[in-house]
């Protein structure tokens, strides 16, 4: 039961992972990379935090450094720069309730001004949503970012013919 | 003499182009700079590249002439395509391995950007079970799947028309995040996850790539044009945000 609910969830994150993809238009070949990522990536996050009670923020790192990671490797099979493959597979983790809880916040805060118990509840509300969606969106930008500068060289001859690249260290120069 | 002169305003027509054409795509900063120099590199010329958000100033240098060329450059509005980023930073490549003259590189440089779009219905399709999908992961169900389905055609179609227009940025969001909103408040009337469906109806209209680029812009040190992506995808989230309000003021009552 719990494989099944694994494997759902990282299908529905490869879905959407795809369809985001798709606005920005890809190359086709790198669309199986950006499923895979997306499952990947989701699929981590929410076993880290069902299973070992992992907050959103830390597991949301832990995920898209893995995306970021692998992007590495799946950008020199697709020859595709990371971004092209990282940013749709990140965008199936955006914190979407807590981005809505925020607006409605803000808007029940502006109407319920004359009622100083509403007013502060609404006020609590909109900040605890606002420093989740927040913090959230950084650690999904640092983590997918971080393996590019971890390998620079790796990810700066990324889209250069195999056969012209001299040799594959993982640090050091080429 | 004659023909120096000739072909350092060929190289240099070509990598503004090319540089530009990068810039306004959705490529980050860093990126664009590297691939314009090791294009310079492949012809012989030492390139300085200065970015801005709106636009680029490109100095050639003849490295045995002494011959130089001098260029600002503003950058297009186009459409994200990661299809041109990934094809043109490996014609950056093509051409420092293969040392392919201008004129070579040119004709390859039409070809990528000339070549064919993803069809726009086929897209619209996709960002329908996309978005649907994200709502099964927040813990919707079926019922608010379809109706998110339904209203991010319905929000989505709208950007396309309106982006085809060329109305203003600012306007195309606020008005499909307000419609793709308004359809998916139609599963108030039904006994579903409402607020989910609410909630992950605007969720296409998310600018992922201004945002990214930014972070990453900022973090190699090119802040002044990071920021301004930032500062960008911020303004369209309050303008997701503007749309949705809209909604939520006139469903308000019945989602308490």
């Amino acid at each position: 039961m719990i494989a099944i609910d694994i494997l759902q969830d990282a299908f529905f994150a490869a879905i959407a992972g795809i369809g985001f993809g798709a606005i920005s238009d890809p190359p086709l070949r790198a669309f199986r990379y950006i499923a895979l990522l997306a499952a990947a990536g989701h699929a981590t996050r929410y076993c880290l935090m069902t299973f070992l009670g992992v907050d959103i923020a830390t597991g949301s790192l832990a995920a898209s450094l893995l995306i970021g990671m692998l992007s590495l490797w799946a950008g020199r099979r697709s020859r595709c720069p990371m971004t092209v493959l990282y940013i749709p597979a990140l965008l199936p983790m955006v914190p979407g309730r807590f981005a809505y809880n925020m607006v409605f916040s803000q808007l029940m805060f502006l109407q319920s001004m004359d009622n100083p118990a509403e007013r502060t509840m609404y006020m609590d509300m909109f900040f605890s949503n606002t420093m989740v969606t927040c913090s959230v969106i950084f650690m999904l930008a640092v983590g997918a970012t971080l393996p590019m500068f971890i390998f620079p060289k790796q990810a700066y001859t990324i889209t250069r013919d195999n056969k012209y690249r001299s040799s594959w260290k993982f640090f050091g120069k080429r | 003499m004659e023909q120096n002169n000739k072909s350092i305003l060929e190289a240099g027509k070509f990598i503004e182009e090319y540089s530009s054409h990068m810039m306004g795509c959705g490529v980050h900063t860093s990126r664009v700079i590297r691939s314009s120099k090791r294009i310079g590199e492949a012809l012989g010329y030492n390139v300085r590249i200065s970015v801005f958000q709106k636009s680029i100033i490109l100095a050639l240098h003849d490295k045995e002439s002494g011959e130089s060329y001098n260029e600002v450059i503003d950058i297009p509005a186009l459409p994200i395509s990661f299809e041109h980023n990934s094809a043109l930073s490996a014609l950056s490549w093509e051409a420092y391995d293969k040392h392919l003259t201008v004129a070579e590189l040119r004709e390859r440089y039409e070809k990528i950007i000339s070549s064919p779009k993803m069809n726009p219905l086929f897209v619209l399709l996709m960002v329908g079970l996309a978005n649907a999908s994200f709502c099964r992961l927040f813990g919707g169900d079926w019922l608010s799947m379809g109706i998110v389905f339904f209203s991010t055609l319905a929000g989505f179609y709208l950007k396309q028309q309106m982006t085809a227009d060329k109305i203003n940025h600012f306007i195309t969001f606020i008005t499909s995040s307000f419609v793709a909103s308004l359809c998916a408040s139609m599963s108030l009337i039904f006994d579903t996850t409402s607020e989910i469906a609410l909630a992950t109806s605007v969720l296409f209209l998310v600018p992922g790539v201004p945002l990214i680029n930014g972070v990453i812009d900022v973090i190699e040190g090119h802040i002044l044009s990071g920021f301004s992506r930032l500062v960008h995808a911020a303004l369209l989230i309050v303008c997701i945000a503007t749309g949705l309000s809209f909604t939520l003021m006139l469903v308000k009552n019945s989602l308490l």
